[in-house]
């Protein structure tokens, strides 16, 4: 076929999900609708669009946490059938043990992998250095500053060696400037470790500076509707992003394509409103 | 708790912690943190004079009031129930008495928490037993559940058993609600990335929900503790030969007010000690959670 090897394929998927207001019937509202993607081993992969148009979802469904309603979900070819345990999950909110310290956070998988004590210290000290969190093994994570607990969930994801993160708006609560030093941290992590990074965000300019491929969603019920190839080369500089040669390019682009959907979106409510 | 005064925004400078800071600014960051112990230390000390201060001063209250503004009969004095305390303390075996009482409500405290606490993680944990059930536990839960003591004692006899019982029964719908709520408060999102990581059911339990839900039903096991000890005397009270409630219900039918009180005082002292042992437990359990007065990092 002449392609890499796809890790992650989509296949006509559409998620439907129940809702029931007070006092109301059951609605059924489709989250996704018909969506089909192969996503390269070894590839960073953005999904943008407009709040509410499936992204998460989509990786919701590959680590298995939810079953497509029609369609399938292939991973390594094989469908989703249970929990994916292969891939790593890097929710927006850290999500980190309150009543854990740093350490102890960061080896949670090995712990529950049954991984003995000596080796899984080891290796969460590793990755506890290599993001420069060394000195604060024993801090609680309300002790630790916001991005310093987005470094300790994205490492003690790291710890089990997943094939695939799947990151949901990771760095969406964090101040600007830390969360460039953290895109900047996540290229480098992931340069050459062959892991595929599938990633969700609301901000362009984030996904064009750490992705290979953007995947825009429209409106909900989220399709895809546009692909960009993002031709800058690695290793890039995320600090620089803006000045790289095809960045305003594919940045105005995919400002278009979102606009259209946000405008779209607010023509439909008003529809609505005057036919109401 | 021992918070400093001034607490640190995560990832500041700390005298410790901070290898990097010149011998200048560690020699000051010291010298505030020697002063915010030294004017915790002070406060601590005012808090616990004050607080003898008032004491002090409502028992010099009463001893005066009593007799002169209140008729003796009634509200009796602190000199006299001191008597009391010691007589009943030299001649009336009041530690025999006590034993019972404490041994009662232990055993009802320890027996209604862990049932309560079983109970809790399985009605928590599926939502058809939870909804089965749920209209007669907040039915039970309603019910003044000293209303059904009476009834305990004429099924368990009026010895030790009966107000085992009644305790447990004080205790096992405050520690069971509590339980319930405290792993519905589990954020779903730790279990599923649990999952994710490889963890079986038993290890969500044992490493997530039990941890996530310790803080609740640690309030519960505090709440609790009165509790048992309330459900122990009014079971004495209703019937029984030895007990606290025994005494302080034989002092009441002999119009003894410095006797009466003198039972109060002695229960007073139980109860503190035991909430003192599960404001300990409380301590260890809940090291990690941020002290008063944390700035939430943003």
């Amino acid at each position: 076929m002449g392609q890499t090897e796809a890790i992650i394929e989509l296949e006509s998927v559409s998620m439907a999900f129940v809702t029931r207001p007070r006092g109301g019937s059951h609605r059924a509202l489709l989250a996704l609708d018909n969506v089909s993607a192969r996503i390269e081993r070894g590839s960073f992969v953005t999904l943008v669009g407009p709040s509410g148009c499936g992204k998460s979802t989509i990786l919701k469904l590959v680590a298995g946490l939810l079953r497509p309603t029609a369609g399938r979900v292939l991973y390594k070819g094989r469908p989703v059938q249970a929990v994916n345990t292969d891939v790593g999950f890097v929710t927006q909110d850290d999500n980190l043990l309150p009543w854990r310290n740093l350490l102890e956070n960061v080896q949670l998988a090995l712990e529950l992998r049954g991984v003995p004590r000596p080796q899984r210290e080891q290796r969460a000290l590793e990755l506890i250095e290599r993001v420069g969190l060394k000195g604060f093994e024993h801090h609680y994570p309300h002790e630790l500053s916001g991005g310093m607990r987005k470094r300790a969930s994205i490492i003690r994801t790291l710890v089990y060696d997943p094939d695939v993160l799947l990151m949901d708006e990771p760095f969406g609560p964090l101040d600007a400037q830390t969360r460039m030093v953290l895109q900047d941290e996540l290229l480098r992590l992931w340069q050459g470790s062959g892991k595929t990074i599938l990633f969700v965000t609301h901000d362009l300019v984030e996904s064009v500076a750490l992705s290979d491929r953007i995947l825009v969603f429209s409106r909900a019920p989220g399709r895809i509707l546009k692909e960009y190839v993002v031709d800058i080369p690695r290793p890039r500089d995320v600090f620089h992003i803006h000045e790289a040669p095809n960045f305003n390019r594919i940045f105005d682009s995919l400002w278009n394509d979102i606009r259209g959907q946000l405008l779209e979106q607010r023509f439909r409510a008003r529809a609505e409103e005057a036919s109401a | 708790m021992s918070t400093l005064p001034q607490t640190a925004a995560p990832g500041m400078l700390q005298a410790g912690a901070q290898p990097a800071a010149g011998a200048a600014a560690r020699r000051l960051l010291e010298e505030v943190e020697q002063a915010a112990a030294r004017a915790e230390r002070r406060r601590r000390r005012r808090v616990a004079a004050s607080r003898l201060a008032l004491v002090l001063v409502l028992l010099a209250g009463w001893e005066l009031a009593s007799g002169r503004l209140i008729d003796i009969f009634f509200v009796s004095r602190p000199s006299a129930i001191m008597e009391a305390l010691w007589r009943l303390l030299m001649k009336e075996n009041l530690l025999y008495h006590l034993q019972f009482t404490v041994l009662e409500a232990v055993l009802g405290y320890v027996a209604g928490a862990a049932l309560g606490m079983a109970a809790g993680f399985v009605l928590a944990r599926s939502d058809l037993l939870y909804a089965t059930v749920q209209p007669l536990l907040a039915a039970f839960y309603g019910i003044p559940r000293i209303a059904l003591a009476p009834l305990i004692i004429m099924w368990f006899g009026i010895g030790l058993n009966s107000k085992v019982v009644v305790a447990a029964l004080m205790v096992f719908f405050i520690v069971l609600m509590n339980t319930i709520a405290g792993v519905r408060n589990v954020h779903p999102e730790l279990i599923q990335i649990a999952r994710v990581m490889g963890a079986s059911e038993r290890q969500i339990l044992q490493k997530i929900v039990i941890p996530g839900a310790a803080p609740i039903i640690i309030t519960g096991l505090q709440t609790a503790v009165p509790q048992a000890m309330i459900g122990a005397i009014v079971g004495e009270f209703i019937s029984s030969n030895r007990g606290v409630g025994h005494v302080i219900g034989r002092a009441a039918g002999w119009f003894d007010t410095p006797g009466l009180f003198a039972g109060i005082v002695a229960l007073l002292a139980v109860v503190l000690a035991m909430n003192g042992l599960v404001n300990l437990l409380e301590a260890r359990a809940a090291r990690w959670k941020g002290g008063a007065g944390l700035s939430q990092p943003s």
